[in-house]
């Protein structure tokens, strides 16, 4: 049985706004990021890129680069094989022995930008030298860009047996989900709709570039590297590398972003570790902010087809889904998302998704997987068919309700709660209009979306320290990617411990020092990682109830690796946002004039960093709605605008002010009822400003991004 | 980036002097004023000097000095001083507009005025170091690739947009350029001073090879004029402008306009070009479809 929210009870510590406890190394530059670690005798390198998007190595001469004075190491397919697994063997199982297999330095290369050599030398400037000395002759094959192109018979092949990438099972066939019968969903409806959608390429725009120092001691690695989390990319180096875990220490005390795109160990990450086993002293590889637009992953781009059956209730009666995603050359992960749990629009589904290889970027993970914009954008479609007069946001509630009460039990569904409160404070019912209700050439338009992410529980560790100086030490692998970790886990060792935040000492980023994290992805740490110190917490005191406080050199400790168990229910963050958009039709420019974001993400923890954090969410998707879009000239395979200018990642000028307000709820799970955070407000934010332009100007866009360009022609 | 060496030159003449040097001993020369443009023509090895000329240690040719024949601005003054400076936002409203348009505040705090008029296109086939005409080859990859940002009129046979916001200003303000070697000085219309690729689609101007924008001159500012500067952009900032005007307006006499409807020849025109450059964008995506700017063709509105 479904269960009301209700507001917790306050806390202590927990609840309060609280400054970051790292701010002040952070503002004043004392904050050490990998990219500025500097260790004795430590070697810089460079990477050399392939120019094309396809090709055969034919010839690669590194003679001349190796001789210029300062050069300790060159590296490429002939005198490297290291392999780079990272998630990114097909079917997303590493080690999946397939022909995708990928390598630090492969031959042919598929897609522009692909590492073709390496230098390690004395300092950057050389090895920059170098690699213009470095000779190359290339075979340049045929490529294929657009995925759908890709799927031809007659597309060049990025791997033998054709372009579909594998999917969960490693078979080269799409993910399906089907449920109920579709067939009859649709023609019990009043109204079908049917409709191509299509998102463009989004960069992960992290302000800190990937950088890694690696030194060997002993055959044992330590990497100062930019993760998202330290034990997997442990773990993976490992992996990688044919080393025990017990032999790879990985440092990240501070972390500039990463998005989704800085998970398990990358490239540079191998680099500087093979690089700096073969020079004997450490070596630092950091990418130039074009490697860093150009040679790793994004959002993928995706083309959706949607036909959604709608009742003459407004309910959704059926959908059937195809959707492609566009792969690169590697599937980092194989596109399983459509499997998840997501929030269920319909009895009878009939989805089909695959990723395509192609010779472009490798497109995976960025800041909620979900949030490709098609969805919601597509059932709201079919929604305003039947109702136009009413509007969006006058779907009655209960509609929601329905939707999700089909499905098995969701715990404290709240979404109900966010979209009614989010609707009064937006004032809804005034603003209303018909679409395309102003006649002049500026339009103002409002419109709304709902988003949910599922909240898991899962394992996650933490040690407590306690010492006769009466400070508590918590041990927690977290990096911090920029959400405020650190101050969340103080916080809440704070609160689990009952003492003030000032009496603890937080120890991070450090495996040597910190027991196993889940890592700063899928927004799991707060309710994962908390909920492990709540455990240690709790230990602790026992301890300290049996034991007494400890004196002269005694401490006393605790640790707990908790994997907990949601108990045959689902828990999901909720999200209603709502959006009040003007579209200058004469010129092409939508500007949002106030946005709303309601949300439950269960307690919050730190109200200052919770809210900067769907802040930052709606921002990037204020770029997915309306700026971001990797260009490739056609003829070339060169991809054109890459960078923070090129790209046209939204800038604080662009961004609304957002108005945060959080529906809290506690469920009893995670820490203190914490659920995700820091990618749920990205998932409905594209299709709220999408459904207010179409508000606005009556024309409904089904293409990411809604440019000037296409609002300019549409109006021809 | 190629190594380079680095030259900081006190004064004009010594910085003519280190360019003279580097050029006798064969060797590439560049000069930086901010430095912004060129450190990343730098970066992607579409610049690669053996010698770099830092004006920023200079210390004249700084300064904004109004006097009864106009104000003079020191070429390298910098964006944030021309857009604040009290007499160009009373008096030349429409430049220190421009100026304030530019970019970022970090580039506009370091990017100089003579940089932002010199500055090299931003055509994403160039910034890419595509062989074309702009970086020695002899194609516009725009022409027959993406082009959402090239030219509609005066293209051919490059297709590239000039960037430049304050360009444009001083176009519409009259104003003239001082252009300085080591032999001496010769000034030039601001309209003269930009050259379309018919001439040589290498460059955007008319600076010889080693002569430097040295100073801007605006006239007089007449009483009753008035100026502004508008520009559309995709995003709010931090873009190149799609479409941009500038307009300096001396308003006198009426306040009305005519003794009926009247339809203008000029303004009908320039509506008509104003739609073409915002509102058209080629289906084929192939702009040698459109016609060249007409020789006779004002520069940017302007009502004198």
């Amino acid at each position: 049985m479904m269960q009301q929210p209700s507001t917790p009870a306050p806390k202590k510590y927990i609840g309060k706004a609280t400054s970051r406890i790292d701010g002040t190394e952070r503002v004043t530059g004392k904050a050490t990021y990998a990219g500025d670690v500097k260790l004795p005798g430590m070697l810089h390198a460079r990477i050399l890129r392939s120019p094309h998007p396809h090709a055969r190595i034919t010839r690669i001469d590194t003679t001349k680069a190796a001789a210029l004075p300062g050069v300790k190491a060159v590296l490429t397919h002939e005198n490297c094989q290291q392999t780079w697994s990272s998630g990114a063997a097909p079917g997303g199982n590493i080690y999946g022995g397939q022909p995708g297999t990928r390598r630090l330095f492969n031959n042919p290369v598929r897609f522009w930008g692909e590492a073709i050599a390496a230098v390690a030398a004395v300092d950057p400037y050389t090895a920059d030298d170098a690699l213009q000395l470095i000779e190359v002759e290339y075979e340049r094959l045929p490529f294929v860009l657009d995925p759908e192109d890709a799927l031809k018979s007659d597309a060049p092949e990025i791997y033998p047996g054709g372009n579909l990438a594998p999917n969960a099972r490693n078979q080269k066939q799409p993910e399906t989900y089907r449920r109920g019968d579709v067939a009859a969903g649709f023609q019990g409806s009043a109204h079908v709709f049917e409709g191509k959608y299509t998102s463009s390429y989004i960069n992960n725009a992290q302000l800190e570039r990937r950088a890694s120092v690696a030194t060997w001691k002993d055959g044992a690695l330590t990497l100062y590297a930019s993760t998202q989390g330290i034990s997997n990319c442990q773990a993976h180096m490992a992996l990688d590398l044919g080393i025990p875990v017990d032999k790879v220490r990985v440092i990240c005390h501070f972390m500039g972003g990463g998005f989704g795109n800085k998970n398990q160990n990358h490239d540079f990450d191998l680099l500087a570790a093979v690089l700096a086993k073969e020079t004997g002293v450490p070596v630092k590889v950091e990418f130039t902010r074009k490697e860093d637009f150009t040679a790793v992953h994004g959002r993928w781009p995706t083309r959706q087809y949607y036909k959604v059956g709608v009742s003459a209730e407004r309910h959704v009666a059926g959908r059937a889904v195809a959707r492609r995603q566009r792969h690169g050359p590697v599937s980092e992960g194989h596109g399983r998302h459509l499997r998840r749990r997501a929030l269920s629009v319909s009895e009878r589904r009939d989805d089909d998704q695959s990723g395509v290889h192609q010779h472009g970027r490798v497109g995976q993970h960025a800041r909620s997987c979900l949030s490709t914009g098609g969805l919601r954008h597509r059932v709201d479609d079919g929604r305003r068919g039947v109702q136009d007069e009413r509007g969006p946001g006058r779907v009655p509630p209960q509609e929601h309700d329905a939707e999700v009460q089909r499905r098995d039990a969701l715990h404290r569904y709240s979404l109900e709660t966010c979209v009614r409160r989010g609707a009064e404070q937006f004032d809804w019912k005034n603003k209303w209009r018909k679409p395309g209700s102003d006649t002049g050439p500026i339009k103002r338009g409002i419109g709304m979306a709902i988003g949910n992410i599922l909240s898991g529980l899962g394992r996650s560790g933490a040690t407590i320290r306690l010492d006769a100086n009466g400070r508590y030490t918590v041990f927690v692998a977290v990096t911090d990617i920029g959400s405020g970790a650190k101050t969340t886990m103080a916080l809440v060792a704070a609160e689990a411990l009952d003492v003030p935040l000032s009496q603890i000492d937080l120890v991070h980023g450090d495996t040597d020092s910190c027991p196993f994290s889940v890592g700063e992805s899928g927004s799991r740490n707060t309710a994962q990682t908390g909920r492990a110190i709540i455990d240690a917490a709790d230990s602790l005191k026992k301890q300290i109830a049996e034991k007494g406080q400890p004196t002269g050199a005694a401490f006393l400790v605790a640790t707990a690796t908790p994997s907990p168990q949601l108990q045959g229910v689902t828990r999901s963050t909720f999200c209603a946002h709502f959006v009040d958009v003007e579209v200058d039709t004469e010129v092409g420019r939508v500007r949002l004039l106030r946005y709303l974001a309601c949300q439950d993400n269960g307690r919050i923890i730190n109200p200052l960093t919770s809210v900067s954090q769907v802040k930052g969410a709606v921002t990037m998707g204020l770029g997915m709605a309306l700026h971001e879009r990797l260009l490739y000239d056609s003829r070339s395979g060169v991809p054109l605008n890459t960078g923070y200018y090129g790209a046209r990642v939204a800038t604080h000028l662009d961004a609304p002010n957002v108005e945060v307000s959080f529906v809290e709820t506690d469920d009893g799970y995670g820490a203190y009822g914490s659920k995700c955070m820091g990618e749920s407000g990205i998932i409905p934010s594209v299709a709220a400003i999408a459904n207010a332009i179409f508000n606005a100007t009556g024309t409904r866009f089904t293409e990411l991004p809604i440019s000037r360009r296409a609002l300019m022609e549409a109006r021809a | 980036m190629k190594r380079f060496t680095n030259v900081n030159p006190r004064t004009m003449k010594d910085a003519f002097a280190a360019i003279g040097d580097g050029r006798q001993s064969g060797r590439h020369v560049s000069v930086a004023g901010g430095g912004t443009d060129l450190l990343q023509l730098m970066r992607e090895r579409i610049v690669t000097p053996d010698v770099l000329v830092n004006l920023k240690t200079v210390q004249s040719n700084k300064a904004i000095a109004a006097s009864t024949r106009g104000v003079t601005i020191g070429g390298l003054a910098t964006l944030t001083s021309v857009s604040s400076d009290d007499t160009l936002r009373k008096r030349y409203t429409v430049l220190a507009e421009a100026a304030e348009s530019v970019a970022t505040p970090q580039i506009r705090n370091v990017g100089t005025l003579a940089g932002n008029v010199c500055q090299r296109p931003w055509c994403w086939y160039c910034r890419n170091g595509f062989k074309c005409f702009k970086n020695g080859g002899n194609a516009c990859f725009s022409a027959a690739g993406e082009n959402e940002f090239h030219a509609i009129f005066g293209g051919g046979p490059s297709f590239i947009v000039h960037p430049s916001d304050t360009a444009v200003a001083l176009v519409a303000l009259d104003a003239s350029f001082a252009l300085n070697t080591v032999r001496g000085e010769r000034v030039v219309p601001a309209r003269d001073f930009f050259a379309l690729p018919t001439v040589n689609p290498a460059v955007e101007n008319v600076l010889a090879d080693g002569e430097l924008l040295s100073e801007i001159r605006l006239p007089t500012a007449r009483a009753g004029v008035k100026s502004s500067y508008t520009k559309v952009l995709d995003r709010e900032t931090w873009t190149h402008a799609v479409v941009s005007a500038a307009v300096v307006l001396r308003m006198e006499g009426f306040d009305s306009v005519a003794t009926r409807a009247w339809c203008s020849e000029a303004s009908h025109r320039s509506r008509g070009r104003c739609q073409r450059s915002t509102g058209c964008w080629p289906a084929s995506g192939s702009p040698s479809r459109s016609r060249p700017m007409p020789a006779s063709w004002p520069s940017p509105t302007r009502v004198h």
